[in-house]
């Protein structure tokens, strides 16, 4: 008599009370998978946003007030051997929507020349970086966009602006960025949104942000302290802070959501381990008696233990599965940009995740199943042959 | 004759371990639920404002908020034109209020300001702002028109740090003018709360700004609002209107995703509760066959038993339910009981205070009843079959 033959008559037993309790643990583990899976993306993206050692300059009153262009000449004149800073790319808000539609598109003019430095994670071709810098009406747009509107290289669009002066500019995307962390990011030159403000004697110069793209870390960490100190006491004075701690205003301004997902995942394990816990519990009382009779039939008490133990493992690891499947079929088969938050990446389906929740199942399959099956390790067999249940 | 309760009580405490857990289940799942209904709660309550039909808010076409709207002199005074707008009875103006819109970044107090939170600021002239904003209520003075003086929402109060009365926050484009919080106010409730008020033409200086953000326009009361709406946004005008309620409907877009997000999680958790429930029940039933049939044999009837387990199962969902909301109590007691979130495009922050009132901790308790009584009702059924004769004669 095999492990497995007593562990799969015994899970088929009460079906009913498998059957439940792996219900009771499917639902909550889909949900930590859930979780999970949203955590590690922003993890992911995070790390690689570190990767790319780039220091966020703004105003340091609010994102709204723009800075003047020659802020940018002063942070470059901070290193000119450019030792510890390789790039410094202007940004300004443009808001712009497809018109007629609701959705802002994190739209942005970005200076030309530096752009393909500051954001080399782009990975511009030499002809795509060719082809940026010759025509004036260029954009680079994120995956997301692009699907969502269904854009393709070479197609010609047009953006309104939502914050005044409201215009309207046709641009020509030469690149779409399908590993965008941010699903609708749109970039486009920033000569080109001066030129066009100043045909109509608006004024169009002030970034919303610097990015300054820095050699390594401790270059940044510098960096942040020289500028910030730089333009203190003066009309405009800037808040630097690397790119993950900018997100992260945002990610908590949103509803931080990363936050909720860690809530979560906590009630989730609570939860599983207590129903497991409560089943493993059930089965063993009701056969104390068994047991004990495997005992009095020579079975050794470190086998009996691991009887108990493993139908735990097993029960919990079922469970599991049957919660984490049709989470990653989900994930798999519903394309991403349907469960986008804002512009964030989606929750993206990682093994990590998948891999972190079957071992939390394993760890609260051993967890629940530990004190029964020490129980009956311990069990004096005269003594529970003798007990009614 | 009905099964008294007092069996069924102790019934519950037999099995103390299983009952345990399956308390501290519905526990989790309650406290949740309590920590959900709360945040709705307080969400409604901030459309509550939706109530108030004759306020309409007016924006420059083309912008998506009051933060992004610019509004020149030149085309406010446009609206001017527009009939059907209720009047001030004393001076016979036109009740029509130019707003000015900026932010500032204020330390939330929930962390002890390690983030801080973008909290509207709103220039507006006090003589025709409260006679449009009717659900605006002054605790305290109003800020005085010569000096650099601003009055506080209570929600922007409570959340974010340095509103006290008497502290100064630096606002203006340069960050560089010190305004006096001299008094506070509150709004039904309403997305108001979470901002801060000044003078507007002091504070569109402070700013440098000469165009106003946007307008809020009181419409009279025997008009109707949707046709003011239509002279706005006609061809004389060419402004973009809204009732007050739905500007704020599509400002509160992410909250309201957010929350469907969460209850969604919650009902799947509460499934889990209903098996762990079940699984309890029939083990309950199981262990206690020859004692059903033995209350069969002296005369109770199957539709007792069945009423007797289902209730058994709503004691046992009860005092989770009760856990829960104790549980929920103490985080929004300890923890913290503050939440806010950004308007959808307004690049402002929304401060939402959830409280666990009585109503709400009825309905999570409504809920877990619901889920105690589904848990029970096929084991219950179950003990309701037992065989009495059969089952007495079992080992």
């Amino acid at each position: 008599m095999t492990l497995s033959y007593v562990l799969l008559q015994n899970l088929r037993r009460n079906r009913l009370r498998t059957g439940l309790t792996a219900v009771a643990f499917a639902l909550p583990m889909a949900v930590f998978v859930l979780a999970l899976s949203l955590v590690v993306g922003f993890v992911k993206t995070s790390a690689a946003l570190e990767q790319e050692l780039r220091l966020g300059v703004h105003h340091r009153v609010s994102l709204t007030n723009f800075l003047p262009d020659g802020h940018r000449r002063k942070i470059e004149e901070l290193d000119p051997q450019r030792t510890r800073l390789r790039a410094v790319c202007g940004m300004r808000w443009f808001g712009g929507r497809v018109p007629g539609t609701q959705q802002t598109l994190q739209s942005l003019a970005a200076d030309a020349d530096t752009l393909p430095i500051v954001y080399s994670d782009i990975g511009l071709t030499e002809a795509e970086i060719t082809e940026w810098q010759r025509e004036r009406r260029a954009a680079i747009v994120a995956g997301g966009v692009a699907r969502q509107y269904g854009w393709k290289v070479g197609d010609r669009v047009v953006l309104e602006s939502t914050i005044p002066p409201y215009r309207q500019l046709e641009f020509r995307l030469i690149r779409i960025w399908d590993e965008s962390p941010f699903p609708m990011t749109f970039y486009f030159r920033r000569d080109y949104l001066l030129d066009a403000f100043e045909r109509e004697g608006q004024v169009g110069t002030g970034c919303s942000i610097f990015w300054v793209k820095c050699v390594d870390a401790a270059a940044l960490r510098s960096l942040q302290q020289e500028i910030d100190a730089l333009f203190a006491n003066t009309p405009d004075e800037t808040r630097s802070e690397d790119e993950n701690a900018f997100v992260a205003g945002f990610v908590q301004a949103v509803g931080d959501l990363p936050s909720l997902a860690q809530a979560m995942a906590t009630v989730v394990v609570i939860i599983v381990a207590l129903v497991a816990g409560n089943t493993m519990m059930m089965s063993f009382r009701e056969r104390i008696r068994e047991l004990a009779v495997f005992k009095a039939l020579g079975f050794s008490a470190r086998r009996v233990f691991l009887i108990v133990l493993s139908e735990s493992v097993l029960l919990a690891l079922l469970g599991s599965a049957l919660g984490i499947l049709p989470i990653v079929a989900g994930l798999t088969l519903i394309p991403p940009d349907h469960l986008r938050w804002g512009a964030f990446s989606p929750p993206e389906l990682s093994w990590l995740a998948v891999l972190g929740s079957l071992s939390i199942g394993l760890i609260v399959g051993i967890a629940a199943g530990f004190w029964p099956a020490w129980q009956a390790l311990r069990l004096r067999t005269t003594d529970a042959l003798r007990r009614v249940a | 004759m009905a099964l008294p309760l007092v069996y069924h009580w102790r019934n519950v405490f037999v099995r103390p371990t299983t009952t345990t857990l399956t308390i501290l289940v519905v526990a989790a799942v309650v406290g949740l639920l309590g920590w959900i209904l709360g945040f709705a709660a307080a969400l409604r309550g901030s459309l509550a404002v939706a109530s108030d039909t004759h306020k309409i808010i007016v924006i420059r076409r083309g912008s998506t908020s009051e933060g992004t709207s610019a509004l020149p002199p030149a085309e406010f005074n446009k609206l001017s034109q527009v009939t059907g707008v209720a009047r001030d009875p004393q001076t016979g103006r036109p009740l029509v209020s130019p707003e000015m819109t900026v932010q500032v970044a204020l330390p939330r107090k929930r962390d002890a300001g390690r983030t801080t939170a973008n909290v509207a600021v709103r220039g507006v002239d006090p003589e025709r702002a409260f006679a449009v904003h009717r659900n605006v209520r002054l605790q305290g003075p109003v800020f005085a028109t010569g000096a650099q003086e601003i009055i506080v929402g209570v929600k922007a109060a409570e959340q974010f740090a340095g509103l006290r009365l008497g502290d100064v926050v630096n606002l203006g484009f340069g960050n560089d003018r010190g305004y006096r919080v001299v008094g506070y106010f509150t709004a039904d409730g309403g997305p108001l709360e979470s901002e801060i008020w000044g003078y507007l033409p002091s504070l569109m200086n402070a700013y440098s700004r000469n165009a106003y953000s946007s307008a809020a326009l009181r419409v009279a009361p025997d008009e109707d609002p949707q046709k003011v709406i239509e002279q706005i946004e006609g061809p004389a005008i060419q402004l973009t209107a809204k009732t007050e309620a739905a500007y704020w409907h599509e400002q509160l877009r992410l909250v309201r995703g957010y929350l469907v997000i969460v209850t969604g999680l919650v009902l799947i958790m509460s499934v889990a509760a209903v098996c762990s429930i079940a699984n309890t029940m029939f083990s309950a039933v199981a262990g206690r066959t020859r004692e059903i049939a033995m209350l069969r044999t002296i005369g109770f009837g199957r539709g007792r038993i069945l009423v007797g387990f289902v209730l058994e199962a709503v004691l046992l969902a009860l005092l989770g339910g009760g856990l829960g909301c104790g549980l929920c109590l103490a985080w929004l007691q300890f923890v913290g009981r503050t939440k806010d979130m950004l308007g959808a495009s307004s690049f402002t922050t929304l401060a939402f205070e959830i409280r666990l009132t009585p109503m709400i901790a009825a309905v999570a308790l409504a809920a877990v009843v619901l889920v105690g009584a589904l848990g029970a009702l096929v084991p219950a059924w179950r003990a309701a079959r037992v065989q009495a004769v059969s089952a007495l004669r079992e080992g």
